[in-house]
């Protein structure tokens, strides 16, 4: 009995501190609110860097120079992703960590696992409309949950192109993704990068290329799935702000 | 006298034209059964009936129970009962279910210990010298899958309860595939094995851990009747007067003994994942029996060594 949790408000001893507590709660909700307005902002200026630098670069030079041009913006936005899993974790979000997980796992995988790890990949052409499929993306549901943090509401037609952009963007990211891995399998399989050998103590063995691989082949059926998915949220998310009108 | 019931999908639509008519002192089965006579294709155990949500209420629907009476679910003076069916999907018993499970890493783990040629075959050539880790690993692994399948037919007794067909081929990928992955690497040529001295400790407990469990097997056995009635018991006795689940306990330790004896980073991944969803089956097991055993202190005493070792554990 000594480990059951026994909530507060309903503990005799402690009753009469429960207007303290009401306090208390409004407050954590309070502080909750502004540290998701400030990290959901602080991702959006990430991101709209690496749009306006890409854009940037491909008006003055050309694709080649886009990687060099956003690398610093872009791998501090996508890992700061990694703090939207923990707020689903610990509830100060609701996104399930299901659909957080892949999402950004794959994103980190893109970025640091291949652009940064096999530099041969950078030049190419698919680096563009990687990290403009992911910027656009980005800039559009960070500054839809930042609005929502600080105001309570978000316009419409934020809540509309948060809904609608990835009919476009997602199939053209994830094809850069998948493109850009298959690019790096050559020289993935040249090094040693990444690799366990046997024979060891714990008797294990990693070979990075064969993981490349089966990223690859997972990248098919949860693409699809994780498309159906967003089409259902779609769904979900502008029906029930069509009754609120 | 009859009483009608009304059969609807869980957009409203009937299901079944006019409703089922039934005897006043019908219990639910014998409801699932005259659905079942009306519609081949829905065999009792793939029908999931509830009473349809009143429009605005929040919650899960009421679960229909098939051994009350039919007439217990009639609200007021209501002239026929509506009921909401819902297909399940196509049911296996859990004895199909389990031998297929089990009957995968029975066959593909001696393929690995019998046939090196898979190895040379993936760029690994020369001689290759068998330790003796190896070999007993795949007779305690064998022993292992073999025990279980002949649980499956000989000891468990399950109730009525199915399971989807999809589940066949969710579980026997993740029982299939984790085989596979622990024998390539035990029987792997640069195979490194431990000291003797482990190796023995780590097979004699995990055979300990083994004849352990078959005896948690056979006190389960004896909660239930030959034909799976007797519901969900509070087991007692040998271990499980220290812990609820004593059968999954056994499991994981028995899994723990193998990987002490065969040092595989593949087998200690299977541990923490097999332990993880034992242990919370276990967890759900053990509120489903706390529920059921509400009211008699006896029996909620009995748990609290449980209990403390579930929150500890927490």
């Amino acid at each position: 009995m000594a480990f059951t949790y026994i909530p507060t408000s309903q503990n005799p001893r402690v009753s009469g501190e429960t207007v303290d507590l009401a306090t208390m709660a409004s407050f954590l909700s309070t502080v909750r609110r502004v540290y998701l307005t400030i990290y959901n902002w602080m991702v959006f200026v990430g991101w709209f860097q690496v749009l306006y630098l890409a854009l940037r670069t491909l008006y003055e030079t050309d694709y080649t120079h886009v990687y060099h041009a956003v690398e610093k913006p872009l791998q501090l936005a996508q890992t700061a992703a990694v703090l939207e899993i923990l707020h689903g974790l610990v509830g100060l979000v609701r996104s399930p960590v299901t659909a957080t997980l892949p999402q950004i796992g794959s994103r980190l995988y893109v970025t640091w696992g291949i652009l940064w790890s096999f530099p041969e990949t950078r030049t190419h052409v698919l680096v563009s409309s990687l990290v403009i499929s992911w910027s656009i993306t980005e800039i559009i549901r960070y500054s839809f949950f930042g609005l929502k943090e600080a105001l309570g509401f978000a316009p419409s037609w934020l809540l509309w192109l948060r809904y609608s952009t990835f009919f476009i963007f997602y199939p053209t990211g994830i094809t850069s993704e998948v493109g850009l891995i298959y690019i790096a399998l050559p020289y993935i399989k040249a090094s040693d990068k990444y690799c366990i050998r046997m024979p060891n103590k714990w008797n294990y063995a990693f070979d990075y290329f064969y993981a490349a691989i089966v990223a690859l082949g997972i990248y098919f059926p949860g693409g699809l799935h994780m498309y159906l998915y967003m089409i259902g949220q779609r769904k979900k998310a502008l029906s029930k702000s069509g009754k609120k009108d | 006298m009859n009483m009608k019931v009304l059969v609807v999908s869980r957009s409203g639509r009937e299901i079944i034209k006019g409703g089922v008519e039934l005897k006043e002192t019908a219990i639910v089965s014998d409801l699932n059964r005259a659905i079942h006579h009306r519609m081949r294709k829905y065999y009792p155990s793939r029908q999931r009936l509830t009473l349809p949500l009143q429009p605005g209420s929040q919650g899960k629907p009421v679960v229909l129970d098939p051994r009350k009476k039919v007439r217990e679910y009639f609200r007021g003076n209501e002239e026929k009962l509506t009921v909401v069916l819902k297909d399940l999907g196509a049911q296996v018993s859990y004895k199909t279910l389990f031998f297929w499970e089990y009957l995968g890493p029975l066959i593909i783990y001696p393929i690995f210990y019998y046939y090196p040629a898979i190895y040379e075959y993936i760029g690994y050539t020369g001689e290759r010298i068998i330790h003796p880790a190896q070999t007993y690993a795949m007779y305690y692994w064998c022993f292992h899958y073999f025990k279980r399948i002949m649980e499956t037919f000989f000891i468990h007794r399950f109730s009525h309860a199915t399971s989807p067909l999809s589940n066949v081929f969710r579980n026997c990928a993740y029982y299939w595939s984790f085989g596979a992955y622990i024998a390539y690497f035990v029987n792997h040529p640069l195979y490194t094995p431990v000291s003797d001295l482990q190796m023995k400790v780590g097979f004699g407990f995990g055979l300990l851990c083994q004849v352990a469990n078959f005896y948690c097997h056979i006190l389960l056995r004896n909660l239930r009747g030959p034909s799976g009635e007797g519901g969900y018991q509070i087991p007692q006795g040998f271990l499980f007067n220290l812990v609820t689940c004593a059968n999954y306990t056994t499991e994981i330790y028995q899994w723990l003994g193998f990987n002490i004896a065969t040092q595989t980073v593949a087998g200690y991944v299977f541990l923490v994942v097999a332990a993880s969803i034992m242990t919370n089956w276990a967890l759900a097991k053990h509120r489903r029996l706390k529920k059921g055993a509400k009211g008699s202190k006896n029996i909620l005493d009995s748990f609290q060594i449980s209990d403390l070792v579930y929150h500890l554990s927490m």
